[in-house]
């Protein structure tokens, strides 16, 4: 039984130059306790998604067409009441803390005992803090440490507190959104350890969006690959990155350095940045694509399965052609 | 490369800057006040009546109200009122102009050396920047006044030395910010003299800043200026706004003829608006931020 | 404790800082022309007087060993005597003294307050037609020329509809009678509404303007997105998280603003013959009354560096990303 389910949706901006499609026509679902992650360049729309399933677009957004359905709720549907009630306790976002994602005149405990506050009104001030407590224990922050303020705080110490925020009211859907492209790689690395390990242990879906597909790779069971506002390739952590399908996909993995593969590098060419704002009957990577078929630019592609889980957005001929190359 | 790259810039500038409501408002006001400052050279032309100091009528020697050869009516010793609002705009002009020009200069220079040089010398500097800056204008022109009788250039010369500290704030964390980016340390590397980077680098880049805090320092000059004349304390020989809000009401005619309060201070108040609109105009030139934000990502 | 650390440095500062202004002032008074005695000692009294007082006042000694009468003077009360009152300048600022501060305080206060929610509210509803009507008064406020937004209020409310009194502080028939205290205060209320309202919406201008735009920029920073994701009621997000950081740089600007409020009250005072230290300077000034004018500009310039000081320790205790 899936807990989130988006179908056919649809987010669009508005601006000077016309409506511009950030996120167009993509469905995919989790089911309860797994990781699903988005990965794919900045612009590509994956933040955009997670955004949307919070209900925080900005004033120029909309979602255009689709649905949302979250535990038999619409997100779509929702107003601005419904989302207030809904957000930080039934969904939360693990932001980037190098942004100045914490109000830096307020103690951080009182920041997290906020959110309790909100959502929890009957609780106790004790019952509160017992539970303020018990996330920073969660987060592993020590218990001198409550009472700071955010400035005085590490970069890896904040983004604990932000995960303990989001966990705080113990939501069902974790959306992380490059909770860890600000720190060293030693705090990442430990950082990504406990979000793992938290999720494991309370059984939270998590969305984890990253252009980093090394850190997607090591936290996320499902991965979606998102290109020009469209999912282009999805499947199991394995699928993708062991047979990965679309051309864009490969791309993206050639690109990405490894310690074994160092003089394997192919440096992409990126020929054309895809059009968000006309949608036209073609497939959005055609310009950059290995496969210089006619087909790509004249036709919308569409899925191609390659086992119950593993499917992309392509051209069953073209993708042939280019396994043959 | 230089001269057409500034060009292009500056028409670009000037493109957000005539669609900006403020700035096409400030623009148009700020004309008419222009014109009437460079009228008030030729008006006293047509006749000893119309001089704004010494012109009375020999015929009304009180106040009246507007007619055909007095628009405005006359002040209380029969001087035509409209010639003396051309006197105090072109007065205005030059007293907020040279004023902002000045403490532009000065706060620009000092801002850019503190902000460029760092360490003691920016200590002691933004020290004494502080200290101006704290200082009341008015009651310092006061004291000084009480020793020396102050001509409309000492006015505005001390006007202008009390208010380059805001400026050179500014400037200098423009330089600060400037410092450190790679063309000026390619030009420190290539052996250019400290004096040379100051100058011809960091210079043009920290200008139009300089330009934008201009004509803030140009409302505060103005009402600084007309205040000490409304005090009494002008220079005694030149008729500004200020100078006639004095008149008006030391003469007692504010009670019977209110209507004399309305022109100088109608005055005054457009003109640092219009200023005052004219900067924030530039600010969403100089700022792009502060456009309306372009929509989209 | 670091505070105190931070305090004493303050207050070293600007003592150090009034220092100067007197020797300056000090300097200025013997450099301007005309006799520099003229202006310690009354020339209109008799010539004994004269001499009696150029010998307590030192006024035959070398400049350095004057300097150091002046500063002594300066610090154990004596400011001179007033030319034109005949009484001790010190007696004529000490009454002087509470009617500033009086009007001081109270319109600046009023004036921050009213417009910092002011200013928070028109931020909030952005481009709304109150945002628009706030922001152009506000901006209209702000370029007011004082005296004659002044004189305007002056002759309307007080002379053509009498509804309150042409200047003042007080109605000398109610004191004199043995009133109650409550009516006393009354009456000087009264008075103060006209010069109040004229200062309060001078300031509110400013205070309105500046609250708005770093609203506006506090709402673009992450920490409002987190509370908004956070669930957070929009009342929340507005007063408690944004508007406590947009209040700081206001409290910075209430610093720098000083110097203009204190220039807008002299002009204030001396319109509605509001009997506070501001006029006097001007009287003094009109009058040629050295000492007084002298000790009313050094207490100015006190009142200015304290004020700073205050404001300086309140940004220090309410931002706590400042270390002292």
């Amino acid at each position: 039984m899936a807990s989130l389910k988006v179908e056919n949706l649809s987010v669009g901006y508005k601006s000077k130059k016309g409506l511009v499609n950030a996120v167009h026509n993509i469905s995919f679902s989790i089911k309860q306790g797994r990781s699903l992650g988005f990965v794919g360049e900045s612009g590509c729309g994956k933040t955009t998604i997670g955004m949307t399933l919070m209900g925080l677009l900005p004033e120029n957004g909309s979602i255009l067409q689709g649905d949302i359905f979250f535990n038999g709720n619409n997100l779509a549907e929702f107003n601005d009441k419904k989302w207030r009630s809904f957000r930080g306790k039934e969904i939360s976002m693990i932001f980037q803390a190098a942004m100045n994602a914490m109000n830096p005149v307020i103690r951080v405990d009182e920041q997290i005992a906020e959110i309790l506050e909100t959502h929890h009104p009957q609780m106790s001030q004790t019952d509160v803090y017992d539970q303020v407590k018990k996330m920073f224990r969660l987060v592993e922050i020590p218990e001198d440490r409550l009472r700071d303020y955010p400035h005085q705080y590490s970069g890896g110490m904040k983004q604990r507190a932000i995960i303990a925020m989001a966990l705080a009211c113990t939501p069902k859907l974790i959306i992380a959104d490059e909770p860890t492209t600000a720190l060293d790689v030693i705090v990442q690395d430990q950082i990504l350890k406990e979000i793992k390990q938290i999720q494991k242990e309370t059984n939270i879906s998590l969305i984890f969006i990253s252009h980093d597909i090394a850190v997607v790779a090591d936290v996320c069971e499902d991965i979606c690959v998102m290109y020009g506002g469209q999912i282009v390739e999805k499947g199991t952590r394995e699928e993708v990155f062991k047979s990965p399908k679309h051309p864009y996909t490969k791309t993206l993995l050639d690109s990405f350095l490894s310690l074994d593969s160092k003089g394997d590098i192919k440096i992409p060419e990126i020929r054309e940045a895809p059009d968000l704002i006309t949608i036209t009957e073609r497939c959005n990577f055609a310009g950059s694509c290995n496969c210089k078929c006619n087909k790509c630019n004249n036709q919308t592609p569409g899925w191609v399965n390659f086992s119950s889980t593993h499917k992309a957005l392509c051209f069953e001929d073209a993708l042939n052609k280019d396994k043959n190359d | 490369m230089n001269k057409n790259h500034s060009i292009e810039r500056f028409k670009k500038g000037w493109t957000i800057f005539i669609k900006n409501p403020m700035g096409k408002a400030g623009l148009f006001i700020l004309s008419i006040f222009m014109l009437m400052a460079i009228a008030s050279f030729f008006v006293p032309l047509l006749g000893p009546v119309y001089h704004p100091m010494t012109g009375v009528d020999p015929d009304i020697t009180y106040s009246t109200g507007p007619s055909l050869q007095h628009w405005l009516g006359t002040d209380f010793i029969g001087r035509d009122l409209f010639v003396q609002l051309l006197e105090g705009a072109k007065v205005a002009f030059i007293v907020g102009l040279s004023c902002a020009f000045i403490s532009v200069v000065l706060g620009t220079a000092i801002g850019m050396i503190s902000g460029y040089a760092g360490g003691v010398v920016d200590t002691i500097l933004m020290r004494i920047a502080d200290i101006f800056m704290v200082l009341p204008s008015l009651v310092i022109l006061l004291i000084l006044a009480s020793l020396w009788e102050l001509s409309i250039w000492v006015i505005i010369f001390i006007i202008a030395i009390m208010r380059w500290p805001s400026v050179s704030r500014i400037i200098r964390s423009q330089t600060l910010s400037l410092k450190s980016r790679p063309f000026i340390e390619a030009s420190r590397v290539a052996g250019a003299s400290n004096f040379r980077i100051i100058f011809r680098h960091i210079m043009p880049n920290v200008l139009p800043l300089a330009f934008l805090y201009m004509t803030f320092r140009v409302t505060a000059a103005i009402l600084v200026e007309a205040a000490l004349s409304f005090l009494g304390f002008g220079d005694p020989g030149q008729v500004s706004w200020g100078m006639m809000l004095q008149w008006v009401w030391s003469s007692g005619h504010m009670f019977q003829a209110p209507y004399w309060l309305l022109p100088p201070g109608i005055c005054i108040s457009l003109l640092t608006l219009s200023f005052y609109m004219l900067g924030r105009a530039m600010d969403e030139v100089l700022d792009p931020r502060l456009r309306k934000e372009e929509e989209g990502q | 404790m670091r505070t105190k650390k931070f305090i004493f440095n303050k207050l070293l500062e600007i003592t150090l800082l009034f220092f100067i202004i007197m020797t300056v002032l000090f300097f200025l008074f013997r450099a301007a022309p005309g006799d520099p005695i003229t202006r310690m000692v009354d020339p209109t009294l008799t010539p004994e007087d004269i001499k009696h007082l150029i010998e307590q006042l030192g006024l035959n000694e070398p400049a350095w060993r004057q300097y150091i009468i002046y500063i002594k003077n300066f610090f154990t009360g004596n400011l001179g005597h007033s030319f034109h009152y005949g009484e001790p300048v010190s007696n004529i600022i000490m009454a002087r003294m509470p009617a500033t501060i009086l009007l001081f305080t109270t319109s600046t206060l009023l004036a921050a307050f009213v417009g910092v929610v002011l200013g928070k509210i028109s931020a909030w509803k952005k481009g709304s037609g109150l945002d628009n009507f706030l922001s152009l008064s506000a901006l209209i406020c702000h370029t007011l020329f004082i005296p004659w937004f002044a004189l305007l209020l002056l002759w309307a409310l007080a002379y053509k509809l009498g509804w309150f009194p042409l200047g003042g502080i007080i109605s000398p028939e109610i004191w004199i009678q043995d009133t109650s205290i409550i009516i006393k205060v009354l009456d000087v209320m009264h008075h103060m509404f006209l010069p109040l309202l004229t200062l309060f919406i001078i300031h509110l201008g400013s205070y309105l303007l500046l609250m708005r735009s770093s609203m506006l920029s506090v709402l673009k920073e992450d920490y409002i997105i987190t509370a908004r994701a956070k669930g957070l009621s929009n009342k929340v997000i507005r007063n408690k998280h944004a508007a406590k950081n947009a209040a700081l740089p206001v409290i910075t600007s209430v610093g720098l603003s000083l110097a203009f409020s204190i220039n807008g009250g002299a002009l204030t005072e001396q319109i509605f013959t509001w009997p506070g230290i501001g006029r006097e300077l001007i009287f003094a000034v009109s009058n040629n009354d050295y000492p007084l004018a002298q000790a009313c500009f050094l207490l100015i310039t006190a009142v200015v560096l304290i004020a700073n000081l205050i404001v300086d320790l309140l940004y220090a205790y309410m931002d706590p990303r400042i270390s002292y």
